[in-house]
């Protein structure tokens, strides 16, 4: 009963800060509902028993790939008024499409065909077990090839990201410092001999 | 608990690959950049090695290692040796490219080759995870590429809207994916297939996985109605990544229908032939009629790949043995084609400009007979004009159609592309009956004169003779 | 106890509101991002949902890997909005017109 209420608990502010992100004006505020969103779902994983992804989804998401969009947001400025012109023209398409998909899967699972209905809640697991474990005995040894493309695909991100956004200003002045260092007086001092004016 | 080391040796062309793309990786930091063209060499160099691994390891039956994730099989074998042969040359003629208009980088290469793996991952998926992860890291690499030449709008503009549908495409693949496990509760396409067939009666949630799988697979290959990228982002990117685009992962995505489907989901066939056949159907009315309207030679081009996505179902939705090779057959001959019509944009396009509108060929056989002459075997082989290596494409997926039953279809295929052949023939005209003031000779390195012409006269000379690369094709599939 | 059917529905509803936030912000590409990553976040609960109830760990393996492809995709998604606003100081979609669609 309590896991119930938990659940329909989080679903319902996973489900309303999902709708803000989408529609709130400032980009700020909608990576901010983003992270809410990410905890929400991380305490659904919780309570099915999925620790070791629960975990993951707050520390990769929420402590990596967010700051990278807050990041990212900040550093370009933004004119919020001219991005949402047009968003009262298409925001009733939008909900018309996402209304009628809604509909329709809830058929799909609420249909006796789909075999889903009665299907049982499986039995908790004891205190002694270790999702983290479980995951970590078949990540390393099942899909160990998985494991080594998914190394290729952040390797890819890293490349590209390098790639596609570092740039070598042309004008910019460095310091060097062991050319400093090495100048002697006479590179920088001529001294000139001139004849002593008379005066005048 | 017990571990034992999966054996290693079927998959040797890939883990060759990575180690040789993250060598290239690293010499490229290290060269000076006087000499910076020795990462394509190395990146050339190692694609050639990938190849004789595959033709070296060529398996007699399907072997399937690293706990089911990894299937090396004919099939796969046949088209991860097409896929680098494509790559091969789009390298160089992306060499090209990037020199005349001094965007030549390391970078470049290495994503290519990356990409590469993610083609070969994926021709060889024997699970769904590998089938995602193979074509994330084809598409990541693709996204990056097409924005390579960041001071170009155009370009940057494409990457943008080739990332946002390829991850919405993503996506929806996922969900269908997430479908099919629940429905199945494996991952192992295998294992699919064996529950699959010992269902009684239909299951709604194992349907509605096709559906968005369907979906999924019909975004990245640009089959109409999710198409609306193509054109953009075949403008848009630089002419050396539209050819690349336009060649190797289209065969890579023909191995990842057959794994998907055929692999893994033939239990469904009848209802997987349903929606291909609209989808076939949409694709080759859509691309050849809206091509005709197309005043920029790549658009036209990027609209003939959706019409020849349509022919690539074909064979598919036969559904049989010999139809699924006559789809084999076709899409690497279609990789080719394409790849020959763009390597023409590069030949003609100076180290400003780019050649990419179909009156840039206007007299170009007075400015250079030889390359026109090309140009004429490119575009008939692609109208399927016989006896041209398109034609044979064409004929045997159509007769594979007419087998199963399905003249209408056939019919339906021909229509349409008497109707393709009317724009091909418009550059055709262009070329040949329309002057120029004055021609200008065209100057091309004695490198790229080469590889074009190798590319086009290929297809002559296989048009004479297609029965070869059929025979193979047909072997590949009958294991 | 949860079922497995909640969780499926409440995963249709996630993608729903993530497939109206690609309609509805087609011209704020940051906002689309993240559309995206509700969307892959979507999946991944049915992912998890199925897992749970065969009690089988391939689904939440899948789920990881999900997560880390994910991360790359916004790595590089972020870094061509980059290259975007440095060419054209907007990343406004409905700006990107230079061809025509």
């Amino acid at each position: 009963m309590m896991i119930d209420i938990l659940f329909y608990f989080f679903a319902t502010v996973l489900v309303a800060s999902g709708l803000c992100v989408i529609t709130v004006r400032n980009p700020v505020h909608a990576a901010l509902f983003l992270v809410l969103a990410f905890f929400s779902m991380a305490c659904i994983w919780l309570l099915l028993e999925e620790e070791f992804l629960a975990i993951v989804l707050v520390l990769v998401y929420v402590g990596a790939v967010m700051v990278l969009f807050l990041f990212v947001v900040m550093m370009l400025d933004i004119n919020i008024a001219r991005l949402r012109a047009g968003f009262i023209r298409y925001v009733w398409v939008g909900v018309g499409v996402a209304f009628f998909i809604v509909v329709q899967l809830f058929f799909v699972f609420s249909a006796k065909q789909s075999g889903l209905v009665d299907a049982v809640p499986p039995a908790r697991h004891g205190a002694d077990y270790s999702n983290t474990e479980a995951l970590g005995r078949i990540l390393y040894t099942d899909y160990v090839y998985p494991f080594e493309i998914a190394a290729a695909v952040l390797l890819v991100a890293i490349v590209a990201a390098i790639a596609l956004t570092m740039r070598r200003r042309p004008d910019t002045k460095h310091q060097r410092p062991s050319e400093q260092v090495a100048v002697r007086r006479e590179d920088r001092i001529r001294i000139v001999s001139m004849p002593a004016e008379k005066k005048q | 608990m017990s571990f034992t080391t999966p054996d290693m040796a079927p998959a040797t062309p890939e883990l060759f690959l990575l180690a040789a793309a993250c060598a290239v990786l690293v010499a490229d930091v290290y060269v000076p950049q006087r000499l910076r063209m020795l990462t394509y060499h190395l990146a050339q160099f190692s694609l050639v090695i990938a190849a004789g691994l595959c033709l070296a390891l060529l398996p007699e039956t399907p072997q399937v290692t690293f706990n089911g994730t990894f299937v090396a099989d004919a099939m796969g074998a046949l088209l991860k040796v097409f896929i680098l042969l494509a790559t091969y040359f789009a390298f160089f003629y992306s060499k090209i490219y990037l020199r005349d208009r001094g965007l030549f980088k390391g970078e470049y290469f290495v994503l290519g080759l990356f990409a590469v793996l993610g083609m070969m991952v994926l021709v060889s998926a024997g699970s769904l995870l590998t089938v995602y992860l193979g074509l994330e890291l084809l598409s990541l690499s693709l996204y990056a590429m097409v924005a390579m030449n960041r001071t170009s709008i155009t370009a940057s503009e494409a990457a943008m809207k080739y990332f946002v549908l390829g991850a919405l495409a993503s996506g929806v693949l996922l969900y269908g994916m997430s479908m099919i496990y629940g429905a199945t509760g494996t991952l192992d396409l295998a294992a699919i297939r064996g529950h699959v067939a010992g269902l009684d009666g239909r299951n709604m949630v194992l349907i509605l996985g096709l559906v968005f799988v369907i979906v999924g697979i019909a975004f990245k290959l640009g089959a109409v109605p999710f198409h609306m990228w193509v054109p953009d982002v075949y403008e848009g990117a630089p002419t050396s990544v539209t050819l690349f685009i336009g060649s190797a992962p289209k065969i890579a995505a023909f191995g990842m229908l057959m794994r998907l489907l055929v692999d893994g989901l033939p239990g469904l066939h009848g209802d997987w032939t349903g929606m291909l056949i609209i989808l076939s159907v949409l694709s080759m009315g859509v691309g050849n009629i809206i091509a005709i309207a197309q005043t920029n030679l790549k658009r036209m081009l990027a609209y003939s790949t959706i019409a020849h996505v349509g022919f690539l179902f074909l064979g598919i939705i036969a559904g049989s043995e010999a139809g699924y090779s006559a789809s084999m057959f076709y899409i690497i001959v279609y990789a080719f084609m394409s790849m020959g019509g763009f390597a023409m944009i590069v030949v003609l396009g100076g180290a400003e400009s780019e050649a990419d509108r179909i009156v840039d060929f206007k007299g170009l056989n007075d400015r250079n007979p030889w390359y026109a002459f090309l140009m004429l075997i490119l575009m008939l082989s692609m109208a399927g004009v016989p006896p041209f290596l398109g034609f044979w494409a064409k004929w045997s997926v159509l007769r594979e159609v007419v087998a199963s039953g399905m003249t209408w279809l056939a019919v339906v295929a021909v229509i349409f592309s008497i109707i393709g052949l009317f724009y091909y023939l418009r550059v055709i005209r262009m070329m040949y009956f329309e002057k120029v003031e004055q021609p200008a000779p065209l100057s091309v390195g004695a490198d790229m004169r080469i590889m074009v012409s190798a590319n086009a006269l290929a297809i002559l000379a296989l048009g004479v003779y297609p029965s070869g690369l059929l025979a193979l094709c047909v072997s590949a599939l009958a294991g | 106890m949860i079922e497995i059917s909640q969780l499926l529905v409440l995963g249709a509803v996630m993608f729903c509101i993530s497939m109206a936030g690609i309609v509805i912000n087609r011209k704020n590409v940051i906002i689309l991002l993240m559309s995206i990553e509700l969307m892959l976040l979507s999946v991944n609960l049915n992912f998890v949902a199925f897992s749970y109830q065969l009690g089988d760990l391939a689904g939440q393996v899948f789920v990881f890997f999900i997560l880390t492809v994910a991360a790359a995709e916004s790595a590089i998604g972020l870094a061509i909005i980059v290259v975007v606003f440095r060419t054209r100081q907007t990343i406004n979609v409905a700006e990107l017109d230079t061809m025509k669609g």
